[in-house]
């Protein structure tokens, strides 16, 4: 197991190199350059020069990239001019606000879509089946833009009960004091997130409950409760672990519309701000978190996989 | 006697969405303390739906719509499902085909088998734990308590089935249902199980019923056999008089189909068509549309089952001992010295095993075939058999060059094959073909027959599109399907039917070698009749040479010229077939000769009851010197310590590699003056 893990962390820190490698590039073709973007259109070409020059973007790439990289070997993600902040303060001030967005609605999303898929996979082609299916399918296919706007018109417009947008405070303290703030963000997140879950689940308990296994444990006996929670149940969380694992980058880049729509101080729309201006800094810096984030998130899915199925063992 | 479980008129229906299935029209049987029943017959006859209705754990849809079960005083039909969850487990249990996906791959075997005393008995965890451990040790788990905490995926085929069987056992039912409980398993474990079970069902004074399609699994192992056929019982009679004297077609018919009862001319008889649509059976005589016999009385009327201890639904039933006898096997002429078309040379394959470093260094090797020799001449037929996991199919996956062999060479029709590349290999592997087990599996889903059978011909440059169309249909006229096959998908054929689709392909390029790796084990035995005929057929008209590999010897005997028995990665026998079969040398032929499972109760209980114990060591570190010693009851200290070379004891070629033949070898000058040295 060590020398798996070791391993899976050897090839990763190659994979993150490389993305850093493509996003560094395709940061410099991109048109207009940072200096445009954060100078203003009335920028005069040698303010510009001199912009460039101060920030170092007139070397040629492969040495902006190898100074980069020296700086992240020592842990310094770079400055944002435009912030007047060091990219790891901004980071820090923003992720923990994400944090808090998306892993309650990840923990509300498998809350409800773990009981729904096994309930649409026992009561399947049932009309509570197709009701759900319906709806997953509904949610699944509407844009969180369009979703996040509808529920501000129904509940913040016609019955004002929440607000409509998150604190704008830098400190999570004041995020937390007003949960109400987040009612509206959480749930158009996790509704999203359950239709896709949802489907997964059932689809897995409708397989598991085919398995030889299940009339085994029925010819012993049990009774349907058994069978589900004893026997499907843990069989059927498998996929969902992956798919859990796999959306570990999203948890932490935060939800880039969602974020948007409900104006939440969050990494998504640090991202947004960043891509607006070409501040280069910010724009490494999150695609590094990222990166790193989806290799680690992928190698738990594996290992959760060895926990919940004693067949996969690593070697 | 007391009655157990008394099944009156059962019918069973199963709703689908195109119409009912009615698999169970008109069941009636009683198995009483201690007794064992036999349920017989081909596939989708209603076997396995009988079973499940007792259990009353019938698919979706399915439905017991009229007749009674009885078990003891309990009416099984009329009781609530709360009812029938306790009597699952506690007062029947059951036992299932597929060992490897019948237990949960993600609870400890101990925990499995406590489940059942949990949900019976009102005791607490350790206790129905201590049971667990007891029943494990009770059904031949070898270190229960240790093994208690084990995954099943960690124990061999046969050992699962022995935790199915104690699950089933727990709690001491008064009726063990086994469906198919050894179909899935290698011959030598099959025996134990059928030996394991019979016993238990002699210490608990258990009654049992075996759903089986082996007539030689019902002779050894039953008191009463009942002969089912689309859903009815044709034929039902204590097992001595039913193997004796059958009396309903159907039931000769099965008993013809074997291989072992092959016609003077070799042809085995393959009972024509299939079983009939269960959503609409015909009107008379369900076996009529399949029967030698039938005559317009049968298709207008349905007979009655009738007769007291020997019952049979037939109008015109054969007389007693009218049936024909089972033919002595004929003495095949001995492989002709023909050229030889394969030549295997001191064959190896090892798959490395890797450490769990940073490095995965290589820390060890499975030796899947270890220096294995053999020849086989054109037109002939080389059988080769063994337990799985002894490297038959691996040395397939070698002769047709879809595997690189680690030493070793084999040449075909003189040319070397070995250490060629891909490339240099294309124009040569027209020649030597590949037919595989699994029918299901084999054939592409989403591709039409057409496309599947001239897929060779376009990848291998073969004529222009209208040559290859009608080199299309030719192979279809050949295997015997119809044309209109072109235009179908595989799931639209019957498993038989796939088979004839899989040769096809094999043919498709007139290869003159046809690598068959298992091409009848998933086919009922009518079925594997018609397959092995038209194999026969087919070699006779194209002059191919067969390698054909089985774990059924019985089977293999009868298509085989020439016999290798496999052990482990080594070729431990090897000769012609006659001789290899009715007198083997080494002591593993024997065993494997003697778990082979007799459709007659005479011999089946006279029979040695030796065959092979225990299970199949790892390959990672194989036992020293002849690797079969830990098994061999011969076995002696020289075999740990020398490798046994190979021998020859006859002039025609019958070779094997052991220390204590079971008769000794000819002296090796005699057999290098007689005979061309046949390796």
């Amino acid at each position: 197991m060590t020398g798996f893990i070791t391993r899976r962390l050897l090839q990763s820190l190659i994979v993150v190199l490389l993305v850093t490698v493509i996003v560094f590039i395709l940061l410099h073709l991109l048109p207009g350059g940072p200096a445009r973007a954060q100078l203003g259109p009335r920028a005069t070409p040698t303010a510009i020069a001199s912009f460039n020059h101060q920030m170092g973007y007139d070397r040629p790439v492969p040495v902006q990239y190898w100074n980069w990289l020296t700086q992240l070997a020592t842990g310094n993600l770079g400055f944002s001019t435009q912030f007047n902040q060091s990219v790891i303060s901004l980071i820090a001030e923003r992720l923990p606000k994400t944090l808090v967005l998306t892993i309650l609605s990840i923990i509300l999303a498998l809350a409800v879509a773990i009981p729904l898929g096994i309930l649409q996979a026992v009561r399947r082609n049932n009309l509570a089946d197709y009701v759900i299916t319906f709806w997953a399918f509904v949610f699944y296919a509407t844009p969180s833009f369009f979703l996040g706007v509808v529920l501000i018109v129904v509940f913040s417009v016609y019955l004002p009960i929440l607000p409509a947008e998150a604190p704008q405070s830098a400190s999570i303290q004041v995020i937390l004091s007003q949960p109400g703030g987040l009612i509206l963000p959480v749930a158009t997140l996790a509704l999203l997130t359950i239709a896709q879950f949802s489907r997964y689940m059932r689809s897995s308990v409708i397989e598991n409950l085919a398995e030889d296994y299940v009339r085994t444990a029925r010819a012993k006996g049990a009774g349907e409760r058994t069978v589900l929670i004893h026997h499907v149940l843990r069989n059927s969380l498998i996929p969902i672990a992956t798919l859990l694992g796999l959306s570990l980058p999203t948890i932490f880049s935060g939800a880039l519309i969602t974020e948007a729509v409900f104006n939440f101080p969050g990494m998504g729309q640090l991202f947004w701000t960043a891509a607006q201006t070409q501040d280069y800094p910010i724009m490494l810096g999150i695609t590094v978190l990222i990166g790193v984030v989806t290799v680690i998130g992928s190698l738990l899915a594996d290992l959760a996989y060895a926990v919940l199925d004693p067949r996969v063992r690593f070697a | 006697m007391t009655p157990v479980v008394t099944v009156v008129d059962l019918h069973t229906d199963i709703a689908l969405s195109k119409g009912t299935v009615r698999p169970v029209s008109g069941v009636s049987f009683t198995v009483n303390k201690g007794e064992s029943l036999g349920i017989v017959g081909e596939s989708g006859c209603g076997k396995t739906m009988t079973a499940l209705s007792i259990m009353r754990l019938l698919p979706p849809g399915g439905r017991i719509v009229g007749g009674s079960i009885a078990l003891a005083d309990v009416d099984l039909v009329a009781m609530d499902e709360a009812g029938m969850r306790r009597i699952r487990g506690d007062r029947v249990g059951m036992i299932f085909q597929d060992p490897m996906t019948s237990l949960n791959p993600c609870m400890t075997i101990g925990d499995q088998v406590s489940e059942t005393v949990l949900l019976h008995r009102e005791v607490t965890r350790e206790h129905a734990r201590e049971r667990a451990a007891e029943v494990l040790d009770l059904v031949g788990l070898p270190h229960a308590k240790e093994r208690m905490n084990s995954y099943p995926h960690l124990l061999s085929g046969g050992m699962r089935q022995r935790v199915v069987i104690a699950m089933a056992l727990a709690c001491d039912p008064e009726l063990l249902i086994a469906d198919e409980p050894t179909t899935a398993l290698d011959a030598t474990i099959q025996k134990q199980i059928l030996e394991l079970i019979d016993d238990l069902r002699t210490r608990l004074d258990m009654a049992v019923i075996l759903v089986t399609h082996d007539l030689g699994v019902i002779a050894g192992h039953t008191d009463r056999v009942a002969v089912m056929y689309a859903g009815k019982i044709m034929e039902t009679s204590p097992t001595p008089e039913l193997f004796a004297n059958p009396r309903h077609p159907y039931t000769e018919a099965l008993f013809r189909a074997r291989p072992e009862n092959a016609g003077s001319d070799r042809k085995l008889y393959a009972i024509p068509g299939l079983p009939p649509d269960l959503s609409d059976p015909p009107r008379g005589c369900r076996f009529a549309a399949r029967c030698a016999y039938a005559t317009e009385e049968c298709r207008a009327q349905e007979p009655e089952l009738t007769g007291d201890n020997h019952a049979f639904a037939c109008f015109h039933p054969l007389g007693i001992n009218q049936q024909a006898a089972p033919n002595p096997p004929t003495p095949l002429a001995t492989a002709q010295a023909a050229a030889p078309l394969l030549e295997v040379r001191n064959l190896v394959r090892e798959f490395p095993v890797t450490s769990n470093g940073v490095l995965q260094r290589k820390i060890g090797a499975i030796s899947a075939v270890a220096d294995v020799s053999f020849t086989v001449g054109a037109e002939e037929t080389f059988g080769l058999v063994g337990e799985s996991g002894c490297g038959k199919s691996t040395i397939s996956r070698l002769l047709v060059a879809a595997d690189t062999p680690t030493s070793g060479s084999i040449t075909f029709d003189g040319i070397e094959i070995t250490g060629k590349s891909n490339r240099e290999l294309r124009k040569y592997r027209g020649d030597f073909q590949l037919m595989f087990q699994d029918p299901y599996a084999s054939l592409d889903p989403r591709m039409r027959v057409g496309s599947i059978l001239r897929e060779p011909l376009v990848i291998q440059h073969r004529g222009s599109a209208v040559d290859q169309e009608n080199a299309v249909v030719r192979l279809l006229d050949e295997v015997g399907l119809p044309r209109t096959a072109l235009r179908q998908y595989p799931h639209e054929f019957s498993g038989g039917q796939r088979q004839r689709i899989g040769l096809a392909r094999a043919l498709a390029l007139r290869p003159k070698l046809i690598v068959a790796d298992e091409p009848v084990s998933a086919l009922d035995v009518s079925v594997q009749a018609q397959i092995l005929n038209l194999m026969r057929d087919l070699q006779r008209e194209h002059r191919l040479t067969y390698v054909f590999i089985s774990h059924d010897l019985s089977v293999v005997r009868y298509v085989a010229t020439t016999i290798g028995v496999m052990y482990l990665g080594k070729l431990v026998e090897i000769g012609p077939a006659e001789q290899v079969y009715t007198a083997p040398v080494h002591p593993y032929t024997r065993g494997l000769i003697d778990t082979i499972p007799l459709a007659d109760p005479q011999r089946e209980r006279r029979k040695s009851k030796a065959g092979v114990r225990g299970e199949l060591p790892s390959a990672m570190n194989p036992p020293s010197g002849c690797r079969f010693r830990t098994r061999c009851p011969r076995a002696s200290d020289k075999c740990a310590v020398e490798e046994p070379l190979m021998l020859p004891f006859s002039v025609q070629g019958h070779r094997a590699a052991c220390h204590h033949p079971l008769r000794s070898p000819i002296p090796l000058s005699t057999s290098a003056h007689t005979a061309p040295p046949r390796p």
